[in-house]
C-alpha cells in the first residue's frame, strides 16, 4: 500500500500526517515548534515512525507552511506547495460544497473562497499579525492559563467587555485597564475574541464574499471562544474539520499522492537519529549583505540558501556551473 | 561637487551616464541593501512610506561617500512622496550633513533646473563651460541609457516566463544592464544594447507554453523598484506569468515634460476615463490609473492584476478599497500586495504562488 506524508511548518507548531491511497490518515503528528524548527521535525518523524512501525516506506513527501522550504531540505521533498494551495485541496476534497474557508493559525491568518470547489479569491494578512494564535497564546501566558482553558473561558463570558483590536499591543493595554478596573477574567477573555475576529472580519475579509458553509481550520479553530465569536458575528454555524489543525498537512499530502513521484526523495525516518543544524551568518563579499544559511546533516553541508551570488552553494558541490 | 541621486530601479545608471558624460563628478549610492533600509527606517518618521526610508537611506550612504549635492524629483501634492524632498531635506540636515539639494521640478522643463534657483546659481560658479557645454550631451547620453534598460527589462518580461532554466533570464537581464552602464559613447551603447538583446533571446526558452498574462499596477517607486517590492516582477515571471507595467521612468519623465507620445498619453487617458466610472474626481499619485489600468486588463484579457502598494500610502490605500469591486464587476482577480520594512519575502512567495495558481485553475475551467 502506498503511502504519502504530509508536511506542514507553521510559525508555532509543525503538523505531519501520513495518509494511504484512500486519504484515510494512518498516522499524524501535531507538536509545537518552540522556535526550533528542526528538531521538531526529527521529533515528528521519530513519532510517525513508532506509529507506522519500522517496515512503513514512504512513497512521496509534501511539504507546506512558512518553513517549507527548510522542511524541504531537510526531510528531501517531491513536493513543496504554498499553504493557501494546501488548505484548499483538503477542504475541497472533504467539504466539496464549502464557499469559504477561514484558516488561522500562529502568525497567519487566512480567508479562501471557493466557489464550485475551487479557489477564486483569497487574501492573508501581510504586513500585521493581529489577531493571530501567538498572540492569544502570548494572553493566556499572561494570564497564567493553557490555550485550551483560555477557549473555555471565553466562551463563559456573560458580558464581554470591548477590547480595541486593531493592533495587538493596544489590545493589551486596553486588557489591562479592563483588568484593573475590576472586569472578570472570563468577560476580559471574551471581549479579545470578539475585539480578534472583528479584526479578522474587517482586515483580512474586508471585501470577500462569505458565502456559507464555511469552514475554519488552523489551529486557533480549536479555541471555542473564537468559534463562538465568528459565529455570532456571522449569523451563521461554522463546519470545523475533524483535523481542523492538520488540514494543510493534510492537503500536502494530498498534492503529492496526485504527483505519484516515480522516486521519492525521502530521506527516511532514519533522519530523525541523525544530527541535523544550521549555520548561519552573514556574507560581507558584496553590498548584498545575504544572510546566508547552511544546513547541515551529520556534519556535512547539505544545503544552502540565501546566497544571491550562489557561491556558498557552488563550494559546497550543491549546484555545478 | 560631487552629485548624487537615489537607487532606484535602473534609474542610477542614467543619471550617472548623464554626470559622466559631462564630466560633473558623482557618487553612486551602494546598491539597496538592509543597510540602506535600517539607516533610511532610523532617522525617519516611523509612520512613513517604505520608498521615502529607502530613498532617505540611498542619500545618508551616498553622503558619507562623500557626495555633496543631491538631485530628487518633487512631485508635489497630494500624494506625500511629492513632498518627501523638502523632508527629506530637513532630516539630513538635522543629521549635521552638508550637501546641496536640488529639487526637479514636476512641471517644469529640465532647462528650469539650471535657470531658476538660487541653489543652481551658486552651482554654475563651480562648473566649469565644459560641463555646462557636454551637459546636453549627457542629457542624451542618459535617455538612451534610460530606454535601453527599459528595453531590456520590457524583453525580460516576455522571455522569463519561457526560460527552460529558472532564474537563467535574471543572469542574463543583470550581464546586460551592467553592458549598458559600461558604456561610454552613443555607438558603443548601440552595439552593447544589440548585444543585450541577443543574450536575452538566446535564453533557452520552451515556445510552447502559453503564459498567464498579469498587470502590476500601483504607487509608481514601489513598482519600478526590485528592492521596494522585493522582486515581485520577477517572481511572477519565474512562476510562468508574462508580466506588463506601464509604470516607467520614461513613462513619468515624458509625463512631467508633458511631452508623451501619442500613444503613451491615449494609454494613460484611457486608464483615467475608465476609472470615472468610480472615481468623481482625481484622488492623485496613481491611483485613479491603478484603478482605471485593472478595468482595461480585464477587457484586454489579461489574467490577472498585482497591486502594490507601500503601507500607509493614502492614495493607493483608496484605490485598493475600490479594486476589490473593480475585481468583482470586471470578474478579473486582484492581489492587493502591502510592502513595509518587516522581512516578508516569503509571505509575498506564498501570495504570489497562491495566486498564479488561481489563476491557472480560472484558465482551465473557462
Amino acid at each position: 500500500m502506498a503511502l504519502y506524508l504530509g508536511i506542514d511548518v507553521g510559525s508555532i507548531t509543525a503538523k505531519m500526517v501520513v495518509i494511504d491511497e484512500g486519504d484515510g490518515v494512518l498516522a499524524e503528528v501535531y507538536l509545537r515548534n518552540n522556535g526550533r524548527p528542526l528538531e521538531t521535525i526529527q521529533q515528528g518523524l521519530e513519532i510517525l515512525s513508532s506509529r507506522l512501525g519500522e517496515k512503513a516506506s514512504i512513497d512521496g513527501v509534501a511539504t507546506t507552511g512558512s518553513a517549507r522550504h527548510l522542511a524541504a531540505y531537510l526531510v528531501g521533498a517531491d513536493l513543496i506547495k504554498n499553504e493557501i494551495t494546501a488548505h484548499s485541496i483538503a477542504v475541497i476534497d472533504l467539504f466539496p460544497e464549502a464557499k469559504t474557508i477561514f484558516e488561522i493559525g500562529g502568525q497567519d491568518s487566512k480567508v479562501i473562497v471557493l466557489r464550485a470547489g475551487v479557489v477564486v479569491d483569497f487574501a492573508m494578512n501581510t504586513v500585521c499579525a493581529a489577531g493571530t494564535g501567538s498572540f492569544l497564546d502570548q494572553q493566556a501566558a499572561r494570564l497564567g492559563i493553557s490555550i485550551e482553558e483560555f477557549g473555555r473561558l471565553a466562551m463563559q463570558a456573560k458580558h464581554p467587555v470591548r477590547v480595541a483590536g486593531r493592533c495587538t499591543v493596544f489590545a493589551e493595554t486596553d486588557m489591562i485597564h479592563k483588568q484593573q478596573i475590576g472586569h472578570s477574567v472570563e468577560d476580559i477573555v471574551g471581549g479579545l475574541c470578539d475585539s480578534l475576529v472583528n479584526n479578522y472580519l474587517n482586515n483580512v475579509c474586508r471585501g470577500k464574499e462569505l458565502l456559507s458553509p464555511i469552514v475554519f481550520q488552523g489551529g486557533v479553530a480549536a479555541n471555542g471562544g473564537i468559534r463562538k465569536a465568528l459565529e455570532k458575528e456571522l449569523e451563521t454555524d461554522l463546519i470545523i474539520p475533524k483535523h481542523f489543525g492538520l488540514m494543510g498537512a493534510i492537503g500536502a499530502a494530498k498534492l503529492v499522492k496526485r504527483v505519484k513521484p516515480v522516486r521519492t526523495q525521502f530521506k527516511g525516518f532514519e533522519l530523525s537519529r541523525k544530527s541535523c543544524s544550521t549555520r548561519g551568518f552573514e556574507c560581507s563579499e558584496c553590498e548584498n549583505q545575504c544572510e546566508v544559511v547552511e544546513l547541515l546533516v551529520d556534519r556535512e553541508v547539505v544545503a544552502c540558501w540565501g546566497d544571491l551570488c550562489e557561491k556558498y552553494r557552488k563550494s559546497s558541490g550543491l549546484i555545478t556551473g | 561637487m560631487k552629485v548624487t541621486f537615489p537607487h532606484l530601479g535602473t534609474m542610477h545608471i542614467f543619471c550617472k551616464a548623464i554626470a559622466e558624460t559631462a564630466q560633473i563628478p558623482y557618487v553612486v549610492p551602494p546598491e539597496t541593501s538592509r543597510k540602506t533600509l535600517t539607516l533610511g527606517a532610523l532617522h525617519s518618521n516611523e509612520s512613513i512610506c517604505l520608498p521615502f526610508k529607502i530613498i532617505l537611506g540611498n542619500f545618508i550612504e551616498a553622503l558619507q561617500l562623500g557626495a555633496d549635492t543631491i538631485v530628487m524629483v518633487g512631485s508635489g501634492p497630494p500624494c506625500r512622496l511629492g513632498l518627501y524632498d523638502l523632508v527629506q531635506k530637513v532630516i539630513l540636515e538635522d543629521m549635521g550633513l552638508r550637501y546641496r539639494w536640488l529639487t526637479i521640478p514636476p512641471r517644469l522643463t529640465w532647462q528650469a533646473i539650471w535657470k531658476n534657483y538660487e541653489e543652481t546659481k551658486e552651482l554654475k560658479k563651480e562648473l566649469s563651460w565644459k560641463n555646462i557645454l557636454l551637459f546636453p550631451y549627457g542629457l542624451r547620453m542618459g535617455w538612451k541609457k534610460m530606454m535601453a534598460c527599459e528595453a531590456l527589462e520590457k524583453l525580460a518580461m516576455k522571455v522569463r516566463p519561457r526560460e527552460v532554466q529558472k532564474g537563467e533570464t535574471q543572469k542574463r537581464l543583470k550581464k546586460a544592464l551592467s553592458g549598458v552602464d559600461e558604456a561610454r559613447t552613443l555607438r558603443m551603447l548601440d552595439e552593447t544594447l544589440q548585444r543585450g538583446t541577443a543574450l536575452l533571446q538566446e535564453t533557452e526558452q520552451d515556445f510552447s507554453r502559453a503564459p498567464l498574462k498579469i498587470a502590476i499596477v500601483g504607487e509608481l517607486y514601489t513598482v519600478m523598484d526590485p528592492h521596494i517590492n522585493r522582486g515581485v516582477e520577477q517572481k511572477l515571471g519565474e512562476l510562468g506569468a508574462e508580466v506588463t507595467r506601464t509604470s516607467w521612468f520614461s513613462t513619468h519623465i515624458l509625463r512631467s515634460l508633458r511631452k508623451n507620445k501619442a500613444d503613451q498619453t491615449s494609454e494613460r487617458i484611457r486608464f483615467f476615463e475608465a476609472s470615472k466610472a468610480y472615481l468623481g474626481y482625481d484622488v492623485g499619485a496613481e491611483c485613479n490609473l491603478s484603478i482605471g489600468e485593472a478595468i482595461v486588463r480585464s477587457q484586454d484579457g489579461y489574467d490577472g492584476v498585482v497591486h502594490l502598494m507601500p503601507f500607509a500610502c493614502m492614495p493607493e490605500t483608496t484605490a485598493s478599497g475600490i479594486l476589490t469591486r473593480v475585481g468583482k464587476d470586471w470578474d478579473i482577480p486582484i492581489l492587493t500586495l502591502i510592502l513595509d520594512e518587516q522581512e516578508i519575502e516569503g509571505r509575498i512567495q506564498t501570495l504570489l504562488e497562491a495566486f498564479v495558481e488561481m489563476l491557472q485553475w480560472k484558465r482551465k475551467a473557462a
